[in-house]
């Protein structure tokens, strides 16, 4: 009965985080059974013994298959957390809406930069990106379009990919976005805004870090041109720490992010609501983490319908790290950590995104 | 019996109402189709229905129900396609303009092609060529008769209509043209129409003169003739337009032409799947087609041309099949229509034209183009009934007719948005950007339209269900405002 309906809402929930970019109204009807062919990718495990091959610079592809999909943990950290929270929105139309949502809240772009340079190449609407360094040398973006969809994507991107190191970002594979489920196509055509979007964001990228000045902002000075290893780097490992080890230029620029990142954590976790901190109580005391980070992310959801009465405190973003989940598949890791928040889930915790990982996969 | 009887009561429904009757153009193009050819299309229609699987409906319908099937219920069975769900709703095609969907007899005579008598043409003393000679060559007799061309040699099978105005362009156009000489077309033509004509205008010299709209939002007639003076060698015009839904009174653009002795090439892309259109009673130089707006399949279209104009152009793709004797340093060429015709053509394909051919004209294109009169105003009102709809083109009256399609934008939403929601909450297929005309979305002041187009298989349900599926869409968008 309890356990029932909590599994049958972690399934829905779990369901919802596979990736169909055919009919995601339908979600597979796996689950229980440990994932075989069907790997749940958003949390997918990469073996540390052997790296998985190097993502390819961008290219698109039609429907890649879950084995090709750019692990996830190699995204930027906020494309990550988008791709989780759109995967926790269960259908297409609210996923619509969260999308309108984005771009609603993006900021617009000058007149001024609304330049031939900056426009995308497509016939269907007008899109343009904006790209310039900020003072630790990461890309920072900014954009607009008369569609408001694609402003949507556009904002999704400018959030997802600013702030990062501009090989990180010349890196990510538009695959992603089926993990979204908004049926948006990867077959390249001029009609394919999000992908042309991109493409466009990550030329930019690529020329700021090459010293070119895309919009007269700020040179970049010309000897810190040539390390930037874009597209080449072969040794992604499993964590960012590897990568800034092989990536000489660009390993301050992710020590800088993750000192970046653990700002937001004090803050987002300074800032936790009851049901943020008995959350954080319950899983310390069941599963002593050796890490443990939990994030109220619920103000994101704020655009769709599913969060609409409740009164905040709707979606978390946990990352647990573990001993307890040695020898459990990733199916058993994500069922206990549910189990051990039943109470919540039956009284309005509506989704949660989980990145759960044994001390030696940390 | 008592089907022949139904069918014509079926027929007195489905003739216009009152104040719409066909302009003069069309009156005198459809001459030709009209009573006897509809009458005798009706008896057709009733005594297959009983064989073949074209009409196949009404076998099992009610005869005294008959009466109240329009035109798109009565031939949706035939279409396949039709009948499928997408994004998890019924699928409702609204995007006849950029292609038309095919009859279940067009798709099998493409397939029997290959099955039963493939083989090349023209070339071969084997049975099986012998057969897909007289096959494809029939195919091209059809089309003739179809436009009353009068000689199956004026007619030349190409890829699609533009090509078809490419070759007139590289043919006649470059031996033709000389500095000065001026090319008349309207702002609202279709890419195809105006591209080819820049290119050999660059190597020529000549010069393109655009008229623009009048304020009923048509193309300026009178401005045109008075654009036209000893200077204009070529007048390039649509029939119908595929974003305003006017129609062009081509009859009186074709007098004015000739009368400074210049050619008029008329695109009829939009005009001859959906009504009769008669080469001889517009006497025009050129007309243009594609298959796949007509039922046909893709990778076949037609270019007409008067047999003296065509035996005077020199060739436009050399290869097999146009030459008459090849040297080394020299060859001779073949007659029109081999002439335009190099290489191994779309054989399969232009027997499938000729078999969507069949299919319409066993409807008649009376009827057809009576009953999407009928829906053309029904897709109107209704969609004027949205609000801060605009659309574009002339407000229908009496003295104007549309086509059955609309282009339209509604008031602070993008039209890819809309197209977008469209298809993914609804399953309603339009289309949305600039219709290959963005010389006339620029006139507009618009960066895109949505567009949404019909055809005879369509019916007043499709065009409810369109309407609904917008007002939803329109709320969907505002509510986040």
């Amino acid at each position: 009965m309890a356990s029932t309906a909590t599994a049958a809402l972690s399934l829905r929930l779990f369901a919802a985080k596979l990736p169909f970019p055919r009919r995601p109204s339908r979600p597979p009807p796996l689950l229980l059974s440990p994932p075989s062919s069907a790997k749940p990718i958003s949390f997918q495990r990469i073996a540390t013994a052997q790296p998985p091959p190097p993502p390819p610079p961008p290219r698109a592809s039609s429907s890649p298959s879950p084995a090709q999909l750019q692990p996830i943990e190699d995204l930027p950290p906020n494309l990550r957390s988008i791709v989780a929270l759109f995967q926790s929105v269960p259908d297409p139309k609210s996923k619509y809406q969260q999308l309108l949502f984005y771009g609603k809240n993006l900021k617009p772009l000058d007149q001024a930069f609304k330049t031939r340079d900056n426009k995308v190449e497509g016939c269907v609407s007008q899109v343009w990106v904006r790209a310039l360094l900020d003072s630790d040398r990461n890309v920072v973006f900014e954009a607009d379009s008369d569609s408001v969809l694609t402003k949507g994507l556009a904002a999704l991107l400018v959030q997802g990919l600013s702030g990062s190191p501009a090989d990180e970002i010349v890196r990510v594979s538009p695959d992603f976005v089926t993990l979204l489920g908004l049926q948006q196509s990867l077959t390249p055509s001029r009609n394919n805004g999000f992908l042309n979007m991109l493409k466009l964001m990550q030329k930019k990228a690529l020329m700021l870090a090459a010293g070119a000045e895309s919009n007269g902002n700020g040179a970049v000075p010309a000897g810190e041109a040539k390390d930037v290893g874009i597209g080449m780097n072969s040794d992604t490992g499993v964590n960012r720490s590897s990568v800034s080890e092989s990536d000489v230029d660009g390993g301050r620029e992710v020590s800088v992010e993750k000192s970046n990142l653990e700002v937001d954590e004090v803050d987002s976790e300074s800032s936790l609501g009851s049901r943020g901190q008995r959350i954080r109580e319950r899983l310390e005391k069941e599963l002593s983490p050796i890490e443990l980070r939990v994030e109220d992310v619920s103000y994101q959801h704020a655009g769709h319908a599913g969060v609409r009465g409740s009164d905040g405190e709707t979606h978390f973003n946990l990352r647990v790290v573990s001993k307890e989940f040695e020898g459990k598949s990733l199916v058993k890791r994500h069922r206990l950590i549910y189990d051990l928040l039943q109470e919540e889930l039956q009284s309005g915790l509506h989704a949660l995104s989980i990145v759960a990982k044994t001390p030696a996969e940390s | 019996m008592r089907m022949t009887m139904a069918m014509e009561g079926a027929a007195l429904k489905l003739a216009p109402p009152g104040p719409f009757r066909p302009n003069s153009a069309l009156a005198l193009a459809s001459a030709a189709a009209s009573s006897s050819s509809s009458r005798a299309s009706f008896r057709r229609l009733s005594s297959s229905a009983a064989a073949s699987s074209s009409s196949s409906v009404l076998a099992d319908s009610d005869p005294s129900a008959s009466g109240s099937l329009s035109l798109g219920h009565l031939t949706r069975p035939d279409f396949p396609i039709l009948h499928q769900e997408v994004n998890g709703s019924k699928l409702v095609y609204l995007d006849n303009a950029a292609t038309s969907q095919k009859p279940s007899s067009v798709l099998k005579a493409v397939l029997e092609y290959y099955e039963a008598y493939n083989s090349n043409v023209h070339r071969g003393i084997h049975f099986l060529s012998v057969r897909a000679t007289d096959e494809y060559e029939l195919a091209r007799k059809k089309v003739a008769q179809f436009i009353n061309a009068g000689e199956s040699r004026d007619i030349i099978f190409t890829r699609n209509a533009t090509e078809a105005i490419n070759l007139v362009a590289h043919s006649w156009g470059l031996s033709n043209l000389k500095p000065e000489d001026e090319i008349v077309l309207t702002i609202a033509e279709h890419h195809s129409a105006i591209v080819p004509w820049q290119i050999v205008s660059k190597k020529t010299g000549a010069i393109l003169k655009f008229v623009d709209l009048d304020g009923g939002e048509v193309p300026d007639v009178s401005k045109l003739r008075g654009m036209l003076s000893k200077k204009t060698k070529l007048v390039v015009v649509h029939h119908v337009s595929n974003m305003l839904a006017s129609i062009l009174p081509i009859e009186d653009i074709v007098q004015w032409a000739h009368d400074v002795q210049a050619k008029v090439l008329v695109d009829a892309c939009q005009s001859v799947p959906h009504m009769a259109v008669d080469v001889k009673a517009l006497d025009v130089d050129f007309l243009v087609a594609s298959s796949h707006k007509m039922c046909g399949p893709t990778g076949i279209g037609f270019l007409y041309g008067k047999s003296e104009l065509l035996t005077s152009m020199p060739p436009f793709l050399g290869g097999g099949e146009m030459i008459a004797d090849v040297f080394l340093d020299h060859s001779t060429y073949a007659e029109p229509p081999s002439r335009f015709e190099a290489g191994t053509p779309a054989i399969g394909e232009a027997i499938g034209l000729g078999a969507a051919i069949d299919y319409l004209s066993e409807i008649g294109m009376q009827k057809i183009h009576d009953y999407e009169m009928e829906l053309a105003n029904y897709l109107y009102e209704s969609l004027q009934s949205v609000p801060s709809v605009r659309i574009y083109g002339p407000k229908p009256s009496r003295n104007i007719n549309r086509a059955a399609l609309c282009s339209f934008n509604v008031e602070g939403l993008h039209p890819t948005d809309i197209a977008t929601i469209l298809d993914q909450q609804h399953g309603v297929a339009i289309r949305s950007g600039h219709h290959c005309a963005q010389p006339l979305h620029r006139y507009l002041g618009i960066s895109a339209s949505a567009r949404a187009s019909l055809y005879f298989y369509n019916t007043k349900e499709d065009v409810d269900n369109f309407i609904e599926a917008l007002n939803s869409t329109v709320n969907f968008f505002n509510t986040y405002k």
